[in-house]
């Protein structure tokens, strides 16, 4: 009886768990829809017999998320049970069906059909097509939907997406054009053309005239240095002329460039924009051209390594090694003896004061410990009297801002605590012309009045005023406020230089600019010494993997060079990227760059002369140091956080080892320890 | 038979226990594996969280999908918004993550709807409404938020898992979602009309601010639904006591006052003990919740008392205490027995989201 009994109990407990092995049925699997269209799921579950079972409730949701960032591609009507095709495309949509008080999901592939094509129009540009040359054709395509969409031919990913999912084909009237393989258009003889294009079943014409090459002759001129180094920019200049001599101006010149490294084992490396600007970044002979059609003139030169290195020594350090350090800032006090004031990060919510008057023997000569676990910036007002200090993890969770007087940094007090508006937390903050300028929450800035800075007055604030606006920094030069916003990049706020009537109680926002990455964590502004041209230096903060509790922690992302020069164009022209290692904190100063390139150490980079290009690549890094130490807080792991260059040293912090200083020798590098065959 | 059954019951009784818990750090993105065991609380495994190293992600909530494989944990500050990433217990290493709202806070898991419930507290926001996310944990996606009142915090599921709770920090509200319908059911002003402050009776137009928006008195900051009665319990952090509703009635069915600054409360699986942490003296405070009595308030080992987990046996109750700048992160564990603080153990500053994990037999 008792062995009936359990045996009773375990095939009930068997076919529960059997019955418990349930799957997702859906008429949802490898739909397809058309924009717009509305369409009600048929969902039910099956158990592994077959066994039909209908859903108490059926949710569905496109696997992006209802919060994602890219839209939503197919819209869920809970009530109505629904999902509406917003987006072509193939998507993902999850069917949960729930019954017995459980869930049980699938994932379906659900299409949404471009819609149909309805009218075509080939472009091909305004200027006029010539033998011997390529035509830009282009397509502006109109879906049932009157949707536009603009089909560039040399915008390979646009066109890739397009073309992937419609029938194409392209031919011509005749034999005056050549179409090759991968549908570009020469055109080979002069007359007219008629070329043909089937997008989806619907087709369209244009007919074009070709006229017969007028240039007989290219006439090019290179503006350059008398030697050329790697980095320098060589202006190409080229003017068309016909067979009798006369200049043509309606034309657009090719450039291009090849070459050879005067390394055997290197490859040349340059980069040539079509307004004639070239860059070698690699010492070697470059063949720089310049060519309409058949016609073709070229300008050899030789490019040859910049030089610039030199030595860069250590002169002397303030250790922290029991905590992390953040930012520092130096100053000169009104004894005018040299100070400076470092940051704590994740620890007891200290700062510490040294003397740095001199360098080889830094001081710490005082601190103040307030209620946080982050100090994450310090910044000191230009008199030297005030510094402002921020605040992440107060116990209370009202951060804010604290300010202390260091008149006497031998003794700084704390003369005023602020949190109003503040309370999310202040991760950096700046200091200009009476007014503090602090984030707040990572969302806004707040703009505080402190000439008296036992009551800071708030008197302005600004934010982008969208969905998911989110800043990191903000720096301010000239009374232009430079925010830096992650994915919304720069923006430029006039809050006193007049260039848009602003003011620190009316902030205005002039100038933006944004790049890919989505990774704008600072911004310097920096006006070429050399050129006079204005750029605003733009960071990344990226780590690619995360955090790694066990070691060093990977750092990618690099300095984006934004010509601001027309404030209404602003152009990225180059970069700062060091292989492997990923930017922070930056000055400039004289033309030099000196960056914290995290675990890449203090780089000191020459940034003189017009800008183009990949800088590191052009042998434009000065010198370099390591900052890690074998007592560091994580011991011998460089991770610097920032550099300042103050009256000729360069100063830096660093996340294990505290505040250090070197100095940048007239030297060249010394090569005694090198290895003897490496030339 | 009988006697083989005598012996498990007897062995299993006298065989030591292991309680597994885990804490998140908020001001060190960390989370600490904790074990107790023989009147001893240890960590085993400190788990560093969050995607930089140099910024502080603030992981706030915590809890263990209701199979034990898995736990979930919101990181409040993102760029802007937070998000919910997915562990598993086996191996501390992520599975998945999604982007919720602005500072994700406290959540928990549906047993009968498997979706997860997370409050968006939006701590530093504006006094505007805030949402209920509520994510598919399988996919890691979220499918829809519910717009709830300002600051929600406190998210608990009833034991039927067919409803949410969670109270609105800054418009004082008691919000019950239909966790099937995914949509707000019932709201409750959590306001003491009678209430006196400093003496004198406020009137509600008192709770207005200059933008016109209300700004609740009571503060409630977390809400925990009875084991096995249609109650539910809500911390009054800015009025100093603990209010029982009535979920049949959807009113207030009683109020007693506690020490300052309730902040979390729970209740012990087998439904005898009211559990609160009193954050501003940084006490824990346990009430018999047959009849409301306080049975006693223990002194945390350091202050600003926080979040509580409790063993699914009713034995123990494990307190997350924050602490002040540098010190570190403590969880006390107090006898649910003798009322007593018996064992602590430090893990990393600004301890908070607490959820127990599993008891085990040795």
């Amino acid at each position: 009886m008792k062995n009936r009994f359990l045996i009773l109990i375990l095939s009930l407990f068997i076919t529960t768990v059997v019955a418990q092995e349930k799957s997702v049925i859906s008429d949802l699997d490898e739909l397809k829809l058309d924009i717009g269209q509305i369409y009600k799921p048929i969902t039910y579950s099956v158990d592994n017999e077959g066994k039909k079972y209908d859903c108490e409730r059926q949710y569905y949701y496109y696997k992006k998320g209802a919060f994602n960032m890219n839209g939503k591609a197919i819209e869920y009507n809970r009530a109505n049970g629904t999902i509406k095709a917003v987006e072509p495309g193939y998507h993902e949509v999850v069917a949960i069906c729930y019954g017995s008080g459980k869930s049980i999901r699938r994932t379906f592939n659900v299409t949404i059909n471009y819609p149909k094509v309805k009218s075509i129009d080939i472009i091909t540009g305004d200027e006029s097509i010539y033998t011997n040359t390529y035509i830009p054709l282009s397509y502006k395509i109109t879906d049932q939907m009157d949707v536009v969409r603009d089909i560039d031919y040399w915008k390979s990913d646009n066109a890739e997406r397009y073309f992937s999912n419609l029938e194409f084909s392209i031919n011509s009237s005749n034999n005056k054009l050549n179409i090759d393989d991968s549908n570009n258009v020469l055109a080979l003889e002069s007359g007219s053309a008629t070329i043909t294009v089937v997008f989806d079943g619907i087709k369209s014409s244009r007919t074009i005239s070709i006229e017969k090459n007028p240039v007989a002759n290219i006439n090019l001129s290179l503006q350059k240095p008398e030697e050329v180094r790697t980095g320098d920019v060589v202006n190409l200049k080229a003017d068309a002329y016909d067979k009798r001599g006369n200049l043509i101006s309606d034309i657009k010149i090719k450039y291009s460039f090849t070459g050879k490294s005067f390394d055997k084992s290197n490859s040349a490396s340059g980069l040539i924009l079509q307004d004639g600007r070239f860059v070698g970044d690699v010492a070697g002979k470059y063949i720089l051209t310049a060519s309409f059609g058949n016609t073709s003139k070229s300008k050899i030169i030789n490019v040859f390594q910049r030089k610039v290195q030199r030595e860069v020594k250590k002169i002397g350090a303030g250790s922290v090694n029991d905590k992390h350090t953040s930012d520092f800032w130096v100053f000169e006090g009104v004894d005018k003896r040299d100070y400076a004031v470092t940051g704590t990060w994740g620890a007891d919510g200290t700062a510490y004061f040294w003397d740095v008057t001199d360098p080889s023997n830094i001081k710490k000569i005082d601190s103040v410990q307030v209620d946080a676990r982050t100090v994450n910036d310090v910044k000191v007002s230009p008199d030297g009297k005030i510094a402002i200090i921020s605040r992440e993890g107060a116990s209370n969770r009202k951060n804010g801002i604290i300010i202390i007087d260091v008149t006497n940094p031998y003794d700084v007090n704390i003369i005023k605590e602020y949190t109003k508006n503040l309370t999310g937390g202040v991760h950096n903050l700046f200091i200009d012309e009476k007014h503090v300028y602090a984030l707040s929450a990572g969302q806004k800035y707040y703009i505080l009045n402190i000439e008296d800075p036992t009551n800071p007055v708030e008197v302005g604030m600004f934010e982008l005023g969208k969905e998911g606006q989110a800043i990191h920094d903000v720096w301010v030069e000239d009374g232009i406020a430079y925010s830096s916003n992650w994915r919304d990049g720069v923006y430029l706020v006039d809050v006193g230089n007049g260039i848009a009537g602003g003011t620190p109680s009316n902030p205005v926002a002039f100038g933006n600019y944004t790049y890919d990455s989505g990774a704008n964590h600072a911004t310097f502004p920096f006006k070429s010494k050399s050129t006079g041209k204005f750029y605003a230096v733009m960071g990344d903060e990226i780590f690619p993997n995360g955090v790694n509790p066990n070691g060093t922690n990977e750092t990618a992302g690099f300095l984006h060079f934004v010509d601001f020069s027309d404030v209404k164009n602003p152009m990225e022209i180059a970069r700062y990227e060091l292989p492997g290692h990923g930017s922070h904190n930056y000055w400039i100063d004289n033309d030099i760059l000196y960056v914290g390139m995290y675990t890449g150490g203090v780089r000191i980079v020459d940034i003189s002369g017009d800008l183009l290009g990949d800088l590191y690549k052009q042998g434009r890094e000065i010198g370099y140091i390591l900052t890690g130490t074998a007592d560091g807080y994580i011991p011998n792991d460089t991770m610097v956080w920032g550099a300042q260059l103050y009256k000729g040293h360069v100063f830096y912090s660093d996340f294990n080892t505290g505040i250090g200083v070197a100095k940048v020798s007239e030297l060249k590098p010394n090569n005694s320890m090198t290895n003897q065959y490496v030339d | 038979m009988v006697r083989l059954i005598l012996f498990l019951l007897v062995s299993n009784f006298v065989m030591s226990q292991s309680y597994y818990v885990y804490v998140a750090s908020e001001s060190d993105d960390t989370v600490s594996l904790l074990k107790f065991q023989n009147n001893e609380i240890n960590e085993l495994e400190r788990i560093t969280v969050g995607t930089y190293p140099t910024e502080i992600e603030g992981p706030h909530g915590i809890t263990v999908d209701p199979n034990g494989k898995f736990w979930y944990l919101s990181l409040a500050h993102g760029n802007p918004f937070g998000k919910l990433v997915k562990y598993s217990t086996e191996s501390n290493e992520i599975l998945g993550e999604t982007t919720l709202g602005l500072f994700p806070a406290s959540m928990q898991v549906s047993n009968t709807t498997g979706f997860l419930y997370c409050v968006n507290f939006n701590l530093h926001g504006s006094m505007k409404p805030s949402t209920v996310s509520v994510v598919d944990p399988v996919t890691m996606t979220e499918i829809t938020t519910i717009t709830t009142g300002s600051m929600p915090h406190g998210s608990r599921i009833s034991p039927d898992g067919l409803f949410q709770y969670s109270v609105a920090m800054m418009s004082g509200e008691l919000f019950e979602v239909d966790a099937l319908d995914l949509e707000v059911s019932r709201t409750l002003d959590l306001e003491n009309k009678m209430m006196k402050k400093n003496g004198m009776k406020h009137s509600m137009d008192d709770m207005k601010s200059m933008d016109g928006m209300k700004h609740s008195m009571v503060k409630p900051t977390w809400v925990i639904p009875h084991p096995n009665k249609n109650l539910a319990y809500i911390a009054g952090n800015g009025s100093d006591e603990v209010i029982e509703v009535d979920l049949d009635q959807w009113k207030v069915s009683d109020r007693f006052n506690t020490g300052k600054g309730p902040y979390n409360l729970e209740i012990s699986p087998d439904a005898k003990l009211l559990i609160g942490t009193i954050k501003s003296e940084g006490k824990t405070a346990i009430w018999s919740l047959e009849d409301k009595k306080l049975l006693r308030e223990i002194k945390n080992t350091t202050s600003v008392s926080h979040g509580i987990a409790i063993s699914s046996d009713s034995k123990y109750a494990f307190i997350s205490v924050e602490g002040i700048g540098g010190e570190p992160g403590i969880v006390d564990v107090i006898s649910l027995e003798n009322y007593e603080l018996i064992s602590s153990v430090e893990v990393g500053k600004q301890a908070g989201g607490i959820a127990f994990w599993k008891q085990e037999n040795l």
